[in-house]
């Protein structure tokens, strides 16, 4: 049982990771909480869902739609919301506000469009599992938390490597001084959006295919802001640690006393934390980010 | 002030209901409370229809001694405050008696609009005890009736099939704990089936809203149930089915009528095959042919049970009523619905039992998902 609780974690972890990340990249950068993020995340769900089943197409090119269509639609986001928010230099409460009114457009916009109903997505590998001495792993989970970390790896590279990664890694420490030095900001911070929507995208196909796909569903990225603050918000490597650390905890919790109490345990542990160690994990207060 | 303001809305309800209904008008207001939005919204939806459908023909035959009936639905969006808002709106309206709500909760929240004001309603798919018995006091809630089965007793048929037809003999219960629905018919399952001489190896309750219950499932795993009872909606089920799947459970799931949707089968994939569960009513109940096939002549798709047969239930129980007080008071129909029996109605002979304002030997349907269509089973009937 410890082992499979374990996994089970892992994979949970895994998701809350993913998620976690898309938060971290922005805050990084406008130091602010994204919370329409979780509304992205569900759009990209019903992108892949519907390019499958309507489209009837084929699960990659459904990936590949869903990174592309939640990149743009998180990129508009900003463009519309925030960027006139920037330009009068309003507070982050105000982008904080700007952000929870677009989640709950953007969600009851798809309960007028779409409907209040469920969507499950085709079983293709779904349904498989490999089991090993007992223990359980379904096959879906193994591959999203490899592609999950394939993802969060080419990301870190990027933003260690490249030019531009390099420039968003500037801007994470002060955006004014950083377009001083030549870099279009706009442009960059358009690309941490687009950077943020693509694993949107790749969060909601895993979660709409390991769960079901209904407009709420982006509330799940709760626990995903959770992890992001246990992780230190801001930094990479502590979101995917606070996923992680968040799910298997959680996992342990909800097999070892109860999941009745799984919220309250895992909660009061984010306020322990936070007593302890005000910025996470990983955060320090203005240095090493992203 | 304040206070004697709030003294008097029952008073005003109260009045309103006996103005609206004495009044010498040429139809009869019946009221509906049901769920048209929101998760329950299917069955509430198919629910409405079907009355529709069924007050239309009456109408069409010259109405209820001479008076046309006219069906007043507003949505309670299966949540209690919404329950009372819509109650007091269908007393103000001027309703003799109401039919719904589907959901416990909303149905005794609802009580403490009905019961000052005199006006009953009759439940459809509301199956907790506490509808219409108040805990507290131990005494029936003279305004609440209900056309479907208690908790117990779906909780008992599911423990006796399991026992006695299926042959198994440990239950693992993974049960909302936010819902009474859950909670009781686990409770109930538990009791009888343990009454039956079998164990109930596990119990495990997640809370409302909850997606992954793969940790409570890996526990589950380790204590081996044959059977695992899922009382639960039909989206945790489907959910609960397809991770207890992943994780390598064979134990045979079961659930109640919360079941009864075909979200369960799209949702829930393979993984639901051979499960069974119990339910009011089942569209392969020879006794209702006809009403399905007028529903999909006019609906083109299938009524979603229960609940259109438990509101033409319940829609023949207020007219039986009507006719045989000779008006439509609703004090004076809540005194006849009490005392109705072997009244022939479209599920079959009905009788509430006045002691707790429970149908009498209603029988139960249990129901079986095989190559994702949902297969009629059995019937039990009430002891």
């Amino acid at each position: 049982m410890f082992v499979q609780t374990l996994l089970t974690g892992l994979a949970i972890g895994g998701i809350y990771a993913l998620m976690a990340v898309g938060y971290s990249l922005v805050f990084s950068i406008l130091n602010f909480s994204n919370f329409a993020y979780g509304s992205i995340i569900m759009l990209g769900a019903y992108i892949s869902y519907f390019s499958m089943v309507k489209l009837g197409l084929p699960i990659g090119v459904a990936l590949a739609l869903s990174i592309l269509g939640a990149a743009l639609l998180c990129y508009l986001n900003e463009r519309l919301a925030y960027a006139p928010l920037r330009k009068r230099r309003a507070s982050s409460l105000f982008f904080m506000i700007s952000a929870m009114g677009t989640a709950i457009f953007l969600e009851n916009l798809v309960y007028a469009i779409v409907g209040a109903h469920f969507y499950a997505f085709p079983e293709v590998f779904t349904k498989r599992n490999i089991t090993f001495h007992g223990v359980s792993i379904g096959v879906l989970d193994v591959f999203a938390i490899a592609f999950s970390f394939a993802a969060i790896y080419a990301l870190h590279y990027f933003l260690q490597k490249s030019r531009t990664g390099i420039a968003i890694r500037a801007a994470s420490y002060d955006i004014q001084v950083c377009s001083l030095n030549g870099v279009n900001d706009k442009h960059l911070i358009g690309l941490v959006f687009c950077l943020a929507g693509g694993l949107a995208g790749i969060s909601g196909t895993f979660l709409g295919m390991k769960y079901i796909v209904y407009p709420t569903m982006g509330w799940i990225t709760n626990k995903a802001y959770i992890a992001a603050v246990i992780g230190g918000l801001g930094s990479l490597p502590g979101a995917v640690v606070g996923g992680i650390l968040l799910g298997v905890t959680e996992t342990f919790v909800s097999a070892y006393v109860s999941s009745v109490v799984r919220d309250v345990f895992s909660f009061s542990l984010l306020v322990l934390l936070l007593m302890v160690m005000p910025t996470g994990l990983f955060g320090r207060f203005l240095e090493e980010k992203v | 002030m304040n206070s004697k303001l709030l003294a008097m809305i029952p008073l005003a309800v109260a009045l309103c209901a006996v103005i609206g209904c004495d009044k010498k008008s040429d139809t009869i207001k019946i009221g509906q409370a049901v769920a048209l939005t929101g998760d329950n919204s299917t069955w509430g939806q198919s629910e409405k229809n079907a009355l529709d459908m069924e007050i239309a023909k009456i109408n069409a035959k010259g109405g209820v001694m001479g008076k046309q009936i006219q069906l007043i639905s507003y949505d309670t969006r299966a949540d209690a405050t919404e329950g009372v808002n819509v109650t007091k709106r269908l007393v103000s309206d001027g309703v003799c008696a109401i039919i719904g709500p589907g959901q416990s909760g909303v149905a005794i929240a609802m009580t403490s609009v009905t019961e000052p004001a005199n006006v009953s309603f009759l439940a459809t798919s509301a199956t907790n005890p506490k509808v219409t018995v108040d805990d507290k006091t131990g005494s029936v809630r003279k305004t609440a009736f209900r056309t479907c089965f208690i908790d117990p007793f779906q909780g008992t048929v599911a423990a006796q099939f399991a026992a006695k037809n299926l042959k198994l003999k440990n239950a693992a219960i993974i049960y909302d704990v936010g819902s009474d629905y859950s909670s009781w018919l686990g409770k109930y399952f538990t009791t009888e089936f343990e009454k039956q001489g079998c164990k109930v190896v596990a119990s495990e309750a997640f809370r409302s809203g909850e997606l992954d219950f793969r940790a409570i499932l890996g526990k589950i795993k380790g204590s081996n149930p044959d059977v695992l009872y899922i009382p639960t909606m039909q989206k945790e089920a489907a959910l609960i089915m397809k991770q207890a799947a992943d994780l390598g459970i064979k134990a045979i799931p079961m659930g109640g009528d919360g079941w009864a949707s075909p979200d369960l089968i799209t949702l829930g994939g393979k993984a639901v095959d051979g499960s069974y569960f119990v339910n009011i009513t089942s569209l392969e109940d020879p006794d209702i042919q006809g009403f399905i096939k007028d529903y999909r002549a006019k609906f083109n798709n299938d009524p979603i049970m229960p609940n259109p047969v438990m509101a033409i239930d319940a829609l023949d129980v207020i007219i039986d009523a009507i006719t045989k007080t000779g008006g439509t008071d609703p004090a004076k129909l809540t005194a006849q619905i009490a005392q109705t029996k072997n009244l022939p109605t479209l599920s079959g002979n009905f009788t509430i039992d006045p002691t707790n304002h429970n149908p009498l030997n209603k029988p139960a349907v249990i129901q079986q998902v095989k190559d994702g269509k949902f297969v009629y089973v059995t019937k039990f009937v009430t002891q």
